[in-house]
């Protein structure tokens, strides 16, 4: 499946490949086989790394116990801030995952040299840089939001539609699409974007004029992450705050 | 070559919406239940356990400082009391002092004023008997200066 030994490697490096994925067929059903292969890199990092953290847990943490505090320490002050401090603690592990996939994931895709294995058809790159995934991710959350909010409030949770006046019921039923929608073509097209500049600025200068560009796409990778994550959480925050005069404390 | 780039095309594109989805939801599920057992969960602990560690032990190193402050005062209070007290001791004891000097230098100059008075006497009574031995004295010699004149001129 993998030809690791390119026989041209400039050309290689430089091609643009947009739209064209590596399929794999599972049950009559088609899959794209490159998304997942780095899915898999970008989850083994983190569960690794997860677990060489909290392999041995002490009062006073060092290395990567450290900075895996460090990084818990981060996503829970999001998660604190969006949704607040009585609720928060059981959507750390949600927001947490997000933050730390697509950051991994988008920095996997600008700081690895993918494009060195070389896939029969289509090409390695990170995995939000594919539409499933992001879209995935964005129904994921709002399933999230929508779960949050009817755990929270019950059936007074479609009250939120008729809030403030119900002549905003349609905007508000709007909503609930916009929101995957715009969490998904946001990340999607970000990631995508930032890759094919790289793609075309190398193909016309190879050497050093890529590299701010380069800078700046590892920049946009993690807002992106953070910006997902902070939405994301937002959203459940909002479904379970409620308008209700009575939630306001 | 050829034939793959077609076969892309017809059923590529950015847009491309297929099992990946779900799969890929299924996925990520499982890795936030992976995260929440190998990071989330223990390292919370460890955060939460290390805040309230902090917090108790300021809490009990406010209260030792409490207590150290109050021991504090209370040792300054006696002292305060002890020097008060000790200050009257010694003006008691310097009070005590002077009326039993003043006593005693009343009662040794009454004895000395005693003494003297008698010793007085006593000089008196033996000036007295010398004076009255010498008057017997003289009047023994003016009689045998008498005698003597007497047989002379006899």
């Amino acid at each position: 499946m993998l030809n690791l030994v390119p026989n041209s490697f400039v050309p290689l490096l430089a091609e643009l490949e947009v739209g064209k994925h590596f399929y794999w067929e599972i049950g009559g059903l088609k899959i794209h086989g490159q998304v997942f292969l780095t899915s898999w890199f970008v989850i083994a990092a983190l569960v690794i790394i997860s677990v060489l953290a909290s392999r041995k847990v002490e009062r006073i943490p060092t290395g990567v116990q450290n900075l895996m505090e460090y990084a818990l320490e981060f996503i829970r002050d999001l998660a604190k801030n969006q949704i607040g401090e009585k609720e928060y603690r059981p959507w750390v592990p949600f927001v947490g995952t997000l933050f730390l996939f697509i950051f991994v994931s988008n920095w996997s895709g600008a700081l690895i040299p993918w494009k060195l294995l070389h896939l029969p058809s289509g090409e390695l790159a990170a995995p939000t840089n594919d539409i499933n995934t992001t879209v995935a991710l964005a129904l994921l959350t709002s399933l999230a939001y929508f779960y949050a909010g009817f755990s929270k409030r019950g059936l007074g949770y479609f009250a939120r539609y008729i809030e403030p006046t119900p002549i905003l019921l349609p905007i508000n039923i709007l909503e609930d699409f916009t929101k995957p929608l715009s969490l998904s073509f946001r990340l999607f097209g970000n990631i995508l974007a930032d890759e094919l500049v790289v793609a075309v600025l190398v193909l016309l200068v190879p050497l050093f004029v890529p590299l701010p560009v380069m800078i700046l796409g590892l920049f946009t990778s993690a807002i992106q992450a953070l910006i997902f994550a902070t939405l994301a959480a937002a959203y459940i925050g909002e479904a379970m705050e409620g308008h209700g005069a009575e939630e306001h404390e | 070559m050829n034939w793959t780039l077609i076969l892309a095309e017809e059923a590529g594109g950015l847009f491309d919406l297929d099992a990946t989805l779900p799969l890929m939801a299924i996925q990520f599920v499982i890795l936030a239940v992976i995260l929440n057992a190998v990071l989330y969960k223990p390292l919370g602990n460890a955060i939460d356990g290390r805040n309230d560690y902090v917090r108790t032990s300021l809490a009990e190193a406010k209260e030792r400082l409490a207590q150290a402050e109050k021991v504090a005062q209370q040792y300054e209070q006696e002292l305060a009391d002890t020097r008060r007290k000790a200050q009257s001791v010694v003006a008691a004891a310097q009070a005590e002092a002077q009326t039993l000097a003043a006593e005693q230098v009343a009662q040794a100059q009454q004895e000395a004023q005693a003494q003297r008075e008698q010793a007085q006497k006593e000089l008196d009574q033996q000036k007295a008997a010398a004076l009255s031995s010498l008057e017997g004295q003289v009047d023994d010699l003016s009689r045998q200066l008498l005698d003597k004149l007497l047989s002379i001129a006899a």
